[in-house]
């Protein structure tokens, strides 16, 4: 299907790469279904991005590639919520934000998907262990050597 | 907002299968007992407030900013912190 964005412009989705958050995310409840968008070929991070809404759109992240210790123990309530038949298959996300030059996740509330049926929900870890504001890496100094790294002829 | 009276080792019900009991008071601080069936989640607001406030936040992330992300796919992308 074909999806308005404000950060693309129209683009083609398929089925796959939707998912619908019943509860919406926290701060937009009325935002259920989303299109998670590559951003490069081997790229770690995608873009949530709303089907309800062309301007609302997030980075997110696979938090494993970057904290080995981290895990979302999947609660009663998520099986219900997600109708989850099976624990092991789901998929955690993280919404990334920019603060300052880094790019930070947001580890307290991470989001679990159902792998079967593309339901997914925000979850609030109970551990203090992990903040809203993660760093994961820093953009300014590192993302722009990589690029002339890559653009350089050869 | 219904405001209720309690004293230590009180209890108010909400619903049928909800407890919460006033386990101890010692000066500002309060601290609560709650029981509650598995499927409903417990957590202090503030948390909730934070993960709020950081996706209003987030959502505000413009391409420009996060330009050459696409690109990026180091073997481990985490190792560096700030000091």
């Amino acid at each position: 299907m074909e999806i308005d964005s404000a950060r693309f412009g129209v683009i083609v989705v398929d089925d796959q790469q939707i998912m619908t958050f019943p509860h919406g995310l926290l701060g937009f409840p009325q935002h259920s279904r989303f299109a998670l968008v590559q951003t490069g070929p081997d790229s770690y991070f995608q873009w949530l991005q709303s089907l309800d809404d062309p301007n609302l759109a997030f980075v997110v992240t696979d938090p494993a590639l970057f904290f080995k210790d981290y895990e979302v123990p999947i609660r009663e309530e998520n099986v219900a919520d997600l109708q989850l038949a099976d624990a092991r298959l789901t998929q955690v996300r993280v919404i990334c934000n920019r603060v300052g030059d880094w790019l930070t996740g947001n580890l307290l509330g991470p989001i679990v998907v159902n792998v079967a049926n593309r339901l997914a929900q925000q979850v609030v870890l109970t551990e203090k262990k992990w903040t809203t504001r993660q760093m994961l890496l820093r953009l300014d100094v590192e993302v722009p050597a990589e690029r002339e790294l890559v653009a350089q002829p050869a | 907002m219904l405001v209720l009276s309690r004293q230590r080792d009180e209890t108010i019900m909400i619903g049928d299968n909800i407890e919460i009991t006033v386990v101890d008071i010692r000066g500002d601080k309060v601290r609560l007992g709650i029981n509650a069936p598995k499927e409903i989640s417990v957590h202090r607001k503030e948390v909730y407030d934070a993960i709020r406030r950081e996706n209003k936040a987030a959502a505000q992330v413009k391409i420009d900013d996060v330009a050459g992300l696409g690109k990026i796919s180091p073997a481990n992308p985490g190792q560096e912190q700030p000091k």
